[in-house]
């Protein structure tokens, strides 16, 4: 356990490095790029076109002469004491800026989530046993529009019906509960769907197995069957895709705080990408791929931990 | 005075290639005390028959037909009745230990859940489990009862589940295929197992096996399959030392003790059963009259044959 | 008992029934549809310059926000460009985009992912944690950097996309090599002497693909909403280039006003995707079936 623990860990840190590398690349691929970018957000006028001393100066100031991976490995040494530099556009330390906006895209994964297996969850297993021909029907549509269409379209379709026209619900913004219910149903529905289907098809996979044939054999109620032998079996593999859509949720919720001008770190990446920021970009890339690689090794370890099989194995 | 009475029973699969009719017009009887067995090959129909009756068959499957068993009829029990027949007054030993014991729960719940059913307390239930897997020579009942099924061995597996199956004495036990994949060995010991049950505790048994050598063993009398019709029926031994139907006599023949002459062709698709005799194709006494009726099964003494000819 | 013998007749009749590809894909309904109106959907797509009523660019002020007439069949937007013929256009870019990157990560994957599963060794373990590399980290978030970094352009959007999907399928072909490998029918190949690259094509290419391609068709309705996400946040595609998503974010402002406009593109894009769902369904249904008997019990 504690090899297998290591080995994942380990892993973990090389995907997040690997990606803040190709990132950093990336973003610094255009030469003398930088430099102009930070000039025209700091010091230049809106048309002005920086001299060659200009250029100069702020290069050598911000060693941006120096090769590539050498700059990446200073970032890096910074970021790992928590300096990660400063956004070029808001003057302030990224850091801070992240922690700012880190708690508003938890709390709406969070709600996501929390719809889409509440709700999915439920549904998927009674699909399941009521196994009849208009249910399946209803449920092949549901699933099928919650997967096709686009999340962003669903946020305004939202918005129109329910801000709008009943005037239920604000159109954006952050502070109470109200605020989140909208957002969190556009961001939901894809996994919602997902889960609703895997649920399904786990659940009657189990139930065409000989131990739950053997199980009904032996006189026990249907009820129990399902209780103490389908839904454990059914659900185990259905963690392991929640991890998946956790991975979709998140670049999801990068558009649908856009939409709702939701404070989180989805829509800070997009303003800095749209403004060519690039030490604000790298952070937040950096944490939300660290928070999607941490939650799916929470996954892998829980799962690991409920299987048997693994366990003694 | 027969156990279980078996009348005209047919189990038909649809499925979206058509109707797969599995079982055709089978009708026997288990008297007190006795083993019969049903042999044929694979998709004889024969694991139908005995999942049919405890209502175990999935839901594209129509059954229809009767079957007495302490003057109910099994088919046609709803669900809550049926429910109080299995484990108590029928059992089922399924066909593959390892799949038929849940990987995610500990031996000893699967095995006690049959005792809390039916009303005893958890401790209770837990102890009586632990007495069964005593019985059937489990090493460390109390160790093996915490651990899982991928714990234990294939022997082991095979005994536990056979030992639950039994565990309230049921009045009849349906077995399906026992030794199946099983090496010679572990064969032998199965069949001693069932031997001892036949023998000492006089259960009557519905035994479903294509293993020749464990029918002959310890059924009672036998009744062979082929595409899912009784084609003879009979007493075991003299039967499978005399057999009259053709099949029946091309199965004993491809015994590895008989000499491996196997039959030729393979038996019918299910999907479309040809017109008259359904072994007509691989029968070496063919005759005009094989293509036009359909034999039924002629009685002679307590010996039953279904064949055109005398 | 007297036995009379006949000569032995036919063999035994094989009750099943034979079904070839063709006969397969005509056979399930929904496969067939799908194909008949995404066929039609490409072909339109292809046509969009003919076919259009008005160039996608023309902008007219003073025809602008006009709703469903019989000049404009789908109304015009803001800057008064005809949205039917944007639709029209938008079909070709999005068309366009899923196929390449569809095409280069289908490359690009089955290539890395057969010689991973295939020569095994420091290959698959190289091969192995580049996969699982690119596979660890939400698939939009990449896309957005990459789009970031290089700049809003067709070529651009198709790289990022590209190098996001490709992982996918290397590993998919690697585990279909794999399986195939340990198959006795190779063993028997080489063991006759055929080399490797005959073995790969003739024997394990064939069985491999079956999933693949699933994978792709599904994948084709991911890349739409990936692309059309991308130019909703105004990346990847240049603001002349005429693309749902984009006519999306540009529609959204006139919600209350010009509902039409958000209507419409994402009517179009929901509608492909459905299209490339249940035709990828559709086709794991036929090429990987299970048991279509599913109830007969091991009798």
């Amino acid at each position: 356990m504690m090899g297998y623990l290591l080995k994942r860990l380990a892993f973990m840190g090389v995907t997040v490095l690997a990606v803040c590398a190709l990132t950093f690349f990336l973003m610094n691929i255009i030469p003398g790029g930088t430099a102009e970018l930070i000039l025209k957000h700091t010091v230049l006028e809106l048309e002005e076109i920086p001299t060659d001393e200009q250029i100069a100066e702020i290069s050598s100031r911000y060693n941006l002469h120096d090769p590539l991976y050498i700059q990446f490995g200073n970032w890096l040494a910074g970021a790992l004491q928590g300096d990660l530099g400063s956004s070029y556009i808001q003057k302030k330390p990224v850091s801070y800026l992240l922690l700012l906006r880190l708690p508003a895209t938890i709390q709406l994964a969070f709600a996501a989530m929390s719809i889409a297996v509440l709700i999915g969850v439920p549904l998927g297993i009674f699909c399941a046993i009521r196994e009849n021909k208009f249910t399946d029907y209803i449920l092949r549509i549901v699933t099928l529009m919650g997967v096709s269409m686009p999340g962003f379209w669903l946020a305004l379709i939202l918005i129109l019906f329910f801000s709008v026209n009943l005037k239920l619900f604000p159109v954006a913004g952050y502070g109470e509960l109200r605020y989140l219910v909208l957002p969190a149903v556009a961001l939901s529905a894809h996994s919602l769907a997902l889960t609703l289907r895997m649920v399904r098809t786990g659940m009657l996979e189990v139930m065409s197995q000989p131990y739950i044939a053997f199980a009904i054999s032996k006189g026990l109620s249907p009820r129990h069957v399902i209780a103490r032998h389908a839904l454990k079996n059914a659900l185990l593999p259905a963690i392991t895709v929640l991890a998946l859509s956790l991975g979709h949720m998140l670049g999801g919720a990068v558009v649908i705080e856009s939409i709702f001008a939701w404070p989180g770190v989805g829509s800070l990446l997009v303003d800095a990408i749209s403004g060519r920021d690039i030490p604000l970009v790298q952070g937040c890339v950096l944490t939300i791929v660290g928070v999607f690689v941490t939650i799916n090794l929470l996954v892998d370890l829980t799962y690991t931990y409920l299987d048997p099989r693994i366990r003694y194995g | 005075m027969s156990l279980l009475d078996v009348n005209d029973l047919n189990v038909g699969f649809q499925t979206r290639l058509g109707t797969v009719r599995a079982v055709n017009n089978v009708s026997f009887e288990i008297d007190k005390g006795e083993v019969f067995g049903l042999i044929g090959e694979s998709g004889s129909g024969k694991s139908v028959i005995g999942m049919s009756l405890l209502h175990l068959l999935p839901r594209n499957a129509r059954v229809r037909g009767r079957a007495i068993f302490e003057g109910s009829d099994l088919l046609a029990l709803g669900e809550e009745k049926m429910q109080k027949f299995r484990g108590e007054k029928i059992a089922f030993i399924p066909q593959n230990p390892t799949a038929s014991l849940n990987p995610l729960m500990k031996n000893g719940l699967q095995a006690s859940e049959i005792f809390e059913q039916k009303g005893y307390s958890r401790q209770e239930a837990w102890d009586r489990a632990l007495g069964v897997m005593q019985s059937l020579l489990i090493r460390e009942p109390e160790v093996s009862a915490k651990r899982y099924p991928h714990q234990l061995s294939g022997g082991m597996k095979q005994r536990l589940v056979a030992g639950i199956s039994l565990s309230l004495e049921p009045e009849l036990v349906i077995a399906d295929e026992p030794t199946k994949g099983l090496d010679s060995i572990s064969r032998k010991r199965a069949i001693e197992f069932f031997q001892q049950l036949e023998g000492k505790e006089r259960r009557s048994m519905l035994l479903i096996t294509h293993d020749l050598d464990l029918a002959y063993e310890i059924c009672d009398r036998l009744a062979v399959l082929y595409a899912g019709e009784i084609v003879e029926m009979g007493p075991a031994r003299k039967l499978m030392d005399s057999p009259e139907h053709p099949y029946t006599r091309g199965l004993i023949k491809s015994l590895p003790k008989n000499g491996l002459e196997p039959l030729e062709g393979s038996s019918p698709s299910l999907l479309g059963l040809p017109d008259g005799c359904f072994f007509r194709e691989r029968c070496n006494c063919q005759t005009i009259d094989c293509r036009k009726w359909h034999p039924q099964l002629s009685p002679n003494n307590g010996w039953m044959k279904r064949c055109v000819l005398p | 008992m007297k036995c009379i013998s006949i000569s032995k007749s036919n063999p035994a009749i094989q009750g099943r029934i034979k079904w070839t590809p063709c006969h397969r894909i005509m056979a399930n309904r929904t496969v067939a549809v799908c194909l008949v109106l995404l066929a039609a959907m490409v072909i339109i797509a292809i046509l969009a310059p003919w076919i259009a009523p008005y160039e996608p660019n023309d902008i007219n002020l003073k025809e602008s926000l006009q709703s469903p007439s019989k000049e404009h069949w789908l109304g015009t937007d803001h800057l008064g460009r005809d949205i039917f013929s944007r639709l029209l256009y938008g079909a070709t870019t999005s068309f366009a985009i899923a196929i390449s990157v569809v095409a280069f990560a289908l490359i690009w994957g089955i290539a890395l992912g057969g010689i991973a599963g295939y020569f095994g060794g420091l290959s698959d373990d190289i091969i192995s944690r580049v996969i699982d590399l690119f596979l660890s980290f939400p698939s939009m978030i990449f896309a957005l950097a990459i789009v970031g970094a290089l700049g809003s352009s067709v070529l651009n959007l198709i790289m990022a996309l590209a190098l996001v999907h490709w992982a996918s399928y290397a590993r998919l072909m690697r585990g279909q090599v794999l399986s195939a490998k340990s198959n006795d029918y190779v063993s028997s190949a080489r063991v006759i002497g055929a080399s490797d690259r005959r073995i790969l094509v003739k024997h394990i290419l064939p069985n491999a693909l079956a999933p693949v391609i699933v994978l792709a068709t599904l994948d084709m309705g991911h890349v739409i909403l990936s692309a059309a996400a991308l130019s909703f946040l105004g990346l990847g595609i240049p603001p002349s280039v005429p693309e749902w998503g984009s006519m999306l974010n540009a529609g959204k402002e006139f919600m209350r006003t010009a509902p039409y406009l958000t209507l419409f593109p994402g009517m179009a894009i929901t509608l492909t995707v459905i299209l490339f769902s249940l035709l990828g369904d559709g086709f794991q249904e036929i090429l990987d079936p299970e048991s279509e008997v599913s109830g007969l019990v091991a009798a």
